[in-house]
């Protein structure tokens, strides 16, 4: 009897392995082998909390010798900044460089790293592309816990500019709009990863939206990454806006309101004989409506335009005259400022 | 002792390749759906460009200053980019009335085609938080042959099936989209469907589509238990989003032609008692409206219509499928005899205190 119980047993054994095993991958989807190697590539950073300023960031290893980009943020001014890697090992890191403009920095800790991203120079993703958000938020991984990962899709590939004089947003590049949400406290210096695992990009520092006024969740892109690694960041041109001299101001000749706020919108209050904007047919109480491809909602975002502009160059002016349903769009060229 | 041994093999062996099956069966349907998962961005883009050509930029200039303060930590309601989805090739399209909270006098929006022209603000309907613009005609610019969008019959949407929202709200030439799925039918007394999609003042007033770029609603804000016009911004990107299919609106669309129309939710103007016994809601204060029908204090509120009313949650369910104006019939009971009333619903009383006035020249 001996021989039967064992076959029956053997293959009853056999079945539910074989059934078992298909349910279980059935269900495993396209994402779990490149979260799987990206997680070995991850790590949590924890530096000095300022009041209400979070002490915690994800990061990511770049390279095989220890470098981690993360984000750029005080609490990478303290005395120590520890780098938790996969394997639950604690390492004191160095801090290489840090970028304002881009928002991340530059890390370095005394280990082999085999397991790490490689950046490159492609641009990763088309919009509507899966992508897997891993980071550290809220602080909910601990120790050699993996961090959270978040599924969505790319939204748009757009460009921020950071607004001077505006402390909140300093951040000006190329970025990545996802809709998975990323925009969390500790979130920031995490990857976001493609379903074959290839690196998008780093999740950006909380920033709010000029256009919308909402929390942004968004990626710095790979590429940007490796120029800020190699040192090939071109950052002068927010620093030259400030050091430079000032230069030739434009004239188009119309003059807005003074008394009124910044916010009103751009109607013309006087417009000067002879200048380009009454040659091309602007009249006192036409409303500004677009400038160099530049919509013009308020007076301040007039000024802004008009500041981008240099004498003597061709713009475009989109206008509309009060009570009129036409909407005029004429190239002007602007006069140096007297 | 043999052939006992022999059955049991052939059994097991069919037994086994029956498991086989299966397990192919299991790994067909496995490869398709990873199949599908992995094709699906392509889906999603193409969703998204097949809507696009029937989406406008809205711009607008003007209106009431915004310093009255934040809404759902949002500063500057309605001033950025905004969305709104043609309805019909002479030049209507509907829109989100969150992004015109401000009144502006000066709308403009470019078509498809890239031109830009002047839009009326016309009526709205605020239970749906959506208002209906139409582009101004020229000689120039004559307004023809727009593109208008497939709707969407709510009665064909699955929960759990794909849904893409699109918008302009970021400002960029080409249109965000956001992935998610169908969450809810039947919100809001049935006047929208709710999604996981992301929804924030970067799509108010732009697409929600299925996945072959048909239209499921016009996103808006929307919170179902509060009347303003900007409640469940606060709700944005949150996994909790809304949008109003348009299928069937055809009645409410003529209406909002009318500048002046403006659908308000229906108020009937009285305070239940909180009860356990599922008998119906017994009035506790009566105001306006089911004060001025008759309905007093005391009185249980039994039906509306032919639905039978258990709680506030009935009561507030039947109210939320009809709208300030409409005449219901609600059955009372008084003293253990029942009567019907008739009752012409009102508007809730404003909550706002002062009027502003927009800024025009």
């Amino acid at each position: 009897m001996l021989p039967i119980k064992l076959i029956l047993g053997l293959t009853i054994a056999l079945i539910s392995i074989c059934c078992g095993d298909v349910q279980a991958q059935s269900l495993n989807g396209i994402f779990d082998k490149a979260i799987d190697s990206s997680q070995k590539k991850m790590v949590k950073i924890f530096g000095a909390g300022v009041g209400r300023v979070e002490s915690y960031s994800s990061g990511m290893i770049v390279s095989d010798n220890g470098l981690i980009i993360t984000r750029q943020g005080v609490f990478l001014e303290g005395n120590q900044v520890r780098v938790i890697t996969a394997d639950g090992k604690t390492h004191e890191a160095a801090v290489l460089k840090r970028n304002r403009e881009i928002q991340a920095a530059l890390l370095k800790i005394p280990a082999k790293t085999p397991d790490h991203f490689k950046l490159t120079d492609k641009q990763v993703g088309k919009k509507g592309d899966w992508v897997v958000a891993i980071s550290n938020a809220f602080k909910v991984a601990d120790k050699r816990e993996h961090l959270s990962v978040t599924l969505g899709c790319i939204t748009l590939r757009s460009y921020i500019e950071a607004k001077r004089n505006k402390r909140d947003i300093a951040y000006k590049g190329p970025v990545i709009l996802i809709d998975c949400i990323t925009s969390n406290p500790g979130a920031a210096g995490g990857a976001v990863i493609g379903a074959k695992g290839e690196l998008i990009g780093m999740i950006g520092t909380i920033i709010k939206s000029d256009e919308t006024n909402t929390r942004l969740n968004y990626t710095v892109p790979t590429a940007t990454l490796k120029k800020f690694v190699e040192g090939k960041l071109d950052t002068t041109a927010v620093a030259s806006t400030k050091s430079k001299t000032p230069k030739k101001q434009a004239d188009l000749g119309i003059r807005m309101m003074k008394f009124v706020g910044k916010r009103e919108p751009p109607y013309a209050d006087k417009v000067t004989r002879n200048s380009p904007a009454y040659e091309v047919g602007i009249r006192p109480d036409d409303l500004i409506i677009s400038l160099n491809g530049k919509t013009t909602k308020t007076i301040a975002d007039f000024n802004e335009a008009m500041s981008e502009i240099e004498p003597g160059k061709e713009v475009i002016i989109i206008f509309k005259k009060p009570r009129s349903d036409e909407i005029i769009r004429v190239p002007l060229k602007a006069v140096e400022k007297k | 002792m043999k052939t006992k041994i022999t059955h049991l093999l052939v059994t097991l062996f069919f037994l086994f390749t029956g498991a086989v099956g299966v397990a192919q069966d299991n790994q067909e349907e496995k490869l398709k759906l990873l199949r599908g998962t992995l094709l699906s961005p392509k889906a999603f883009r193409a969703a998204a460009k097949k809507i696009e050509p029937a989406l406008v930029k809205i711009d607008s200039f003007g209106g009431i200053s915004t310093v009255a303060g934040r809404i759902g930590g949002i500063r500057k309601q309605g001033e950025g980019n905004t969305t709104g989805v043609m309805i019909s090739p002479d030049g209507y399209f509907v829109s989100s009335s969150f992004n015109f909270v401000n009144q502006p006098p000066v709308i403009t929006v470019v078509t498809s085609d890239g031109k830009r022209r002047v839009a009326d603000l016309l009526g709205r309907d605020e239970t749906r938080r959506i208002c209906l613009l139409k582009i101004r005609s020229t000689k120039e610019n004559p307004v023809k042959d727009m593109p208008v969008p497939t709707f969407v019959d709510p009665k064909d949407v699955k929960v759990g099936q794909y849904a893409i929202s699109v918008g302009y709200g970021y400002g960029d030439d080409t249109a965000a989209v956001s992935q998610g799925i169908i969450s809810a039918n039947n919100r809001a007394g049935g006047r929208a469907i709710q999604t996981d999609a992301n929804i924030s003042p970067a799509n108010y007033g732009g697409a929600l589509v299925d996945i072959r770029g048909r239209l499921l609603g016009v996103c808006v804000p929307l919170n179902p238990r509060a009347p303003s016009v900007t409640a469940g911004v606060e709700w944005y990107d949150s996994g909790i989003g809304f949008a109003i299919p348009l299928h069937g609106l055809e009645g409410i669309i003529e209406k909002l032609k009318d500048k002046k129309t403006v659908i308000s939710p229906a108020y009937l103007g009285v305070q239940g008692q909180f009860s356990v016994v599922n008998v119906g809601v017994k009035i506790k204060k009566v105001l306006g409206p089911a004060k001025a029908a008759g309905i007093k204090k005391g009185d249980v509120i039994v039906a509306i219509g032919d639905k039978i009313i258990r709680d506030m949650t009935d009561l507030r369910f039947a109210l939320s499928r009809n709208v300030a104006g409409d005449t219901i019939s609600v059955t009372v009971r008084r003293k253990e005899e029942e009567q019907k009333i008739e009752v012409k619903l009102g508007k809730a009383p404003s909550s706002s205190k002062k009027k502003i006035e927009p800024f025009k020249r």
